[in-house]
């Protein structure tokens, strides 16, 4: 069993509890145990910290990566934004000296020093690498096969974006989400302009509602040509913004969808036998029951 | 004039004027938002690329080319006074596709960095950081979501600071440091009243 800090975020253990409980029974079937990380915080929101003051981003995330270095293990986690923050601060402060020095500087006033001991780690790259999960023993946990449904992949950006700092290859048109689905035994399904933004980041739901959820209206019409029973994701933020942002979506556009959205952990969870209730999945702004009725 | 070419006198006036925009040019400005930034903004031969891959443009008057010109000209007030600024998404699109190894999000970011020193940002980043300095939460724990963690079999509240807030001291001490809380309570006090 290979032991993991569980860096939980903000979304997903005070919106979406049932992400979080997903991600650790459907990651211990499949030989991940997740640990408490004790104390963590807000990674901080790359989009509203790194907005104001970047000194400020480090310090607040170098923090929460000195606590898993107190563990001494290495960090997964479940959302996009907490990666973008996470490990690319550690991946930062690795390399770069002077910062390294700043964000010391300041941790020093609350005895704590960034040492640069551990990795980082999203959960959906840990389930992809054949090397600890892969595939084969995804589909080989599953019981209840999601056979019959359509799934579309939302990868989100910040993961694999900026590409050239990260290690996924294409951001043009990965496939490798798709076949984890698969995987569940549900028909991953392309659609246009697949690696569009949810519209969320950067500070922008906050600062200009409607400009936001004009960018997830656009994802939803071309998801909804594609004729989708659900649309699977794996950062809690896009969760979100397509879940809760189709009830806003309806109240200023006057336009439903009714797309159930899971993170790709509930999905997992639910392909292993755990049920909606489990799942908590009537938190969900937008009913899952329809996907449900074809699965159950 | 420098330039003869038989432009009608108006436009050859026009060309021949610079002293338009060297009133405008802060030098330092391009020098500081590529030390922020960590990225080369001057490399930029404005093909457009950033703002034909950008979910922001198609729907508001935001230009990242625009910016990165900025940028490069040194350009501070029209970059850091415009409200477009506010819109990117950060999704990166532009970053991915740039030919010339630019990183326009991050000048973005250096940019509302330098904006916030002149007290110039929306008011919803600023509240963030005060939930985070209250409960180490952006988005913080609910009666609702309460109840529904415990029928889930999990506690309450998460192992984070909300279970342990002992932890919140080290995070008001960072926020301190930065006098962040401070600028953030003086703004937002301003705007709101």
């Amino acid at each position: 069993m290979r032991e993991y800090a569980f860096f939980l975020g903000c979304i997903a253990p005070n919106r979406y509890p049932g992400a979080e409980s997903a991600s650790y029974k459907a990651s211990e079937k499949l030989g991940i145990k997740l640990l408490d990380l004790e104390g963590a915080s807000c990674c901080p929101a790359p989009g509203a910290f790194g907005s104001i003051d970047l000194n400020v981003f480090y310090a607040m995330a170098a923090r929460n990566l000195v606590l898993a270095e107190q563990m001494k293990k290495d960090i997964a986690l479940v959302c996009n934004g907490c990666y973008k923050s996470i490990w690319e601060v550690n991946h930062k402060l690795k390399h770069n000296k002077e910062l390294r020095d700043g964000v010391n500087e300041v941790l020093k006033g609350i005895d704590m020093e960034f040492k640069g001991t551990i990795d980082v780690w999203h959960l959906a790259e840990l389930l992809y690498d054949p090397a600890i999960v892969g595939v084969q023993k995804i589909r080989d946990s599953v019981k209840v096969p999601l056979t019959g449904t359509r799934i579309a992949v939302h990868y989100g950006c910040h993961l694999m974006k900026p590409r050239k700092e990260r290690h996924f290859g294409t951001t043009e048109h990965p496939t490798w989400m798709e076949e984890m689905v698969a995987a569940l035994g549900a028909e991953p399904v392309e659609y246009r302009n697949k690696m569009l933004c949810c519209g969320a980041g950067g500070g922008v739901r906050g600062y200009d509602l409607v400009h936001s959820l004009d960018i997830t209206n656009e994802k939803l019409i071309n998801l909804k040509e594609a004729k989708v029973d659900a649309l699977t994701e794996i950062c809690p933020f896009c969760q979100l913004q397509f879940d809760r942002g189709q009830i806003e979506i309806q109240e200023k556009f006057g336009v439903s969808y009714n797309l159930p959205v899971l993170h790709y952990c509930e999905l997992l969870g639910l392909a292993q036998g755990m049920t909606p209730q489990e799942l908590a999945l009537d938190l969900h702004g937008i009913s899952c029951e329809p996907f449900l009725q074809k699965v159950l | 004039m420098a330039r003869t070419k038989g432009y009608p006198e108006a436009l050859e006036k026009k060309l021949a004027d610079t002293r338009l925009y060297e009133d405008e040019r802060h030098p330092e400005f391009t020098k500081t938002v590529e030390k922020i930034s960590m990225t080369i903004p001057h490399m930029c031969y404005q093909c457009g690329t950033c703002t034909a891959s950008c979910p922001s443009a198609p729907r508001s008057s935001y230009r990242i080319r625009k910016f990165v010109r900025r940028a490069l000209l040194g350009l501070e007030d029209e970059a850091l006074t415009d409200p477009d600024l506010w819109l990117c998404t950060t999704c990166y699109s532009c970053t991915d596709r740039c030919p010339r190894d630019i990183a326009p999000t991050d000048v973005i970011m250096a940019m509302r960095n330098l904006a916030f020193k002149r007290d110039i940002i929306p008011v919803n980043f600023l509240k963030t950081v005060q939930a985070i300095y209250t409960s180490g939460h952006g988005v913080p724990n609910n009666d609702v979501n309460r109840a529904a963690r415990k029928k889930l079999g999990l506690p309450a509240d998460p192992p984070t600071t909300h279970r342990f807030p002992q932890y919140i001291k080290g995070i008001q001490y960072i926020l301190d440091y930065f006098e962040l809380k401070k600028n953030a309570d003086r703004i937002v006090k301003e705007r709101e009243g």
